[in-house]
């Protein structure tokens, strides 16, 4: 398969990507590893007039302990975060989902946090060749006013698939967006717009520089679901993050808990969180209880477009909860 | 489109190359340079088959741009043999019976070269997460399990060398 045409650039230097974005904006698009965004094009999916990459930004790729939070480049390729003992040991759920992406050699080399949380959504009717495309009309991703997943949909449902995303999201992370002159940081909760065509809520002259990651006395833990671990995407994830109270060391005192490849966007789960607060961290049937509750909100969001059928993957969203949420609480209680 | 020149240094020497923005390093080592060993299959990052070391790192060159690998070494399955004489990896999968139809066999060279670079002392479970991403339709991943264990442990391992199979390097020896 052929990439089409585009011109190339390199910046060496923030501040020339950054003039670069400001004058090409939407024009553009943004190579870090190229494992996403090359397929698309490819596919025909894409066909941007100017491709700004990383590479020669260096200083983009780092890990560092900083205030009691995790600073991340969002340049850093996925093996030396799965590497990081610092990563490993105050954010294990991201470490867990990096490991996941993918196949172990090949793809952690190349495919970079940034990449990972800013991969496009993808949807099994939307996410294939022109070939296949061109016999049926355009869906609402594609530039139509269809929507093969959801029956009369006035809006594009693809799937957020991103491992990375649903963990950092349950670690509360926040992403550092940097546009010529400025700068803005904003929560992964806020990061996404409803929108299955454009997911995120970052302008085109924008470049995703960090990810923080705040450093608590909590544990997190990441479960996956996908058919073949090396190279399928996750039909079901789950990211927790339990914290013991402060006072009662056996209790849960903060939970979060998000349910990824279900929806639009990882789903940060307010109400089945809050339920787990003042739980015992032994107390499976709490944990039997946020899963099923889980498992309902999610459904609601959820459609038949990535893979296995909605049923099966609704019903494992309570199994990968209940999962994440006994591996955060032994850890804590380790 | 404009054409770039172009420098890569591939299995230790510099290549000069004239190339479009969107060739991808797989096209430019198959149709610009005859390096035809990494091989096209999904073209999408999936199958493993045009793996090549960037490096010393295992990498899909058909989903790395030939100008984003400029500055790096680049190492394909030619340059793992020395003239005529194979590497004891090579070897290795040869007398296995690691390679049926061989369309999978220069990703998986190149994925379990940088492995054992590595990790000289893989058990299987490190083997075959370290394939993970190689698919091979023919062998059933066994023998080619087999092959990259017996290349980092000539003496042992080897079920075949155990039961004392002609076909095993260490029979031979």
């Amino acid at each position: 398969m052929r990439l089409p045409q585009f011109n190339y650039t390199g910046p060496d230097t923030l501040e020339k990507a950054l003039d670069l974005l400001a004058q090409r904006g939407p024009d553009a698009k943004i190579l870090a590893g190229g494992t996403d965004l090359l397929v698309r094009m490819k596919k025909g999916l894409l066909a941007p007039k100017y491709i700004i990459s990383l590479k020669a930004l260096k200083d983009l790729a780092y890990i560092k302990q900083d205030k009691g939070t995790i600073r991340i480049g969002a340049r850093t390729c996925l093996a030396d975060i799965i590497a990081s003992d610092l990563v490993q040991k105050e954010a294990s759920a991201l470490s867990t989902a990096c490991e996941r992406v993918g196949a172990a050699t090949i793809q952690h080399f190349r495919g970079t946090l940034g990449g990972n949380i800013l991969q496009d959504t993808r949807c099994f009717h939307y996410n294939q060749s022109a070939f296949h495309r061109s016999g049926r009309q355009a869906c609402h991703k594609d530039g139509g006013k269809i929507c093969y997943a959801r029956d009369e949909s006035d809006r594009c449902n693809s799937t957020c698939q991103s491992d990375g995303a649903a963990a950092l999201m349950a670690l509360d992370a926040r992403l550092v967006l940097a546009s010529k002159g400025n700068e803005r940081t904003v929560a992964l909760t806020d990061f996404y717009t409803t929108d299955g065509i454009q997911p995120f809520a970052m302008e085109p002259n924008e470049l995703l520089t960090e990810i923080i990651i705040p450093v608590t006395n909590g544990k997190s833990s990441y479960q996956r679901l996908a058919y073949r671990s090396a190279i399928d995407y996750p039909i079901v994830c789950a990211g927790v993050l339990l914290k013991a109270d402060a006072g009662k060391k056996d209790t849960i005192g903060e939970a979060r808990i998000v349910v990824g490849a279900m929806a639009r966007s990882p789903l940060f789960l307010a109400k089945e969180s809050a339920e787990l607060k003042g739980k015992l961290l032994t107390d499976t049937k709490a944990f039997q209880k946020a899963g099923n509750g889980a498992m309902n909100s999610a459904s609601t969001f959820a459609v038949h477009n990535v893979g296995a059928t909605l049923e099966y993957r609704c019903a494992m969203v309570s199994e990968m909860i209940i999962r994440a949420l006994k591996e955060a609480a032994q850890a804590i209680q380790a | 489109m404009e054409k770039i020149d172009l420098t890569l240094n591939i299995n230790h020497k510099p290549v000069e190359v004239r190339i479009s923005p969107n060739d991808t390093l797989l096209e430019v080592l198959r149709d610009h340079l005859d390096l035809t060993g990494s091989k096209e299959s999904c073209g999408e990052g999936v199958c493993g088959s045009c793996t090549v070391q960037l490096d010393g790192k295992p990498v899909r060159s058909c989903l790395t741009l030939a100008l984003e690998a400029e500055g790096a070494t680049i190492r394909t399955v030619e340059g793992l043999a020395d003239g005529d004489t194979l590497s004891p990896l090579q070897e290795s999968f040869v007398n296995h019976g690691a390679v049926q139809c061989g369309f999978c066999t220069p990703g998986m060279l190149m994925t379990a070269d940088a492995l054992l670079k590595e990790n000289p002392d893989p058990d299987e479970d490190t083997i075959r997460k370290a394939l993970s991403g190689n698919i091979c339709r023919c062998t059933g991943y066994a023998k080619i399990v087999e092959a990259v264990a017996h290349a980092a442990h000539p003496q042992d391992q080897c079920p075949d060398c155990a039961s004392g199979l002609k076909s095993c390097c260490k029979a031979k020896e």
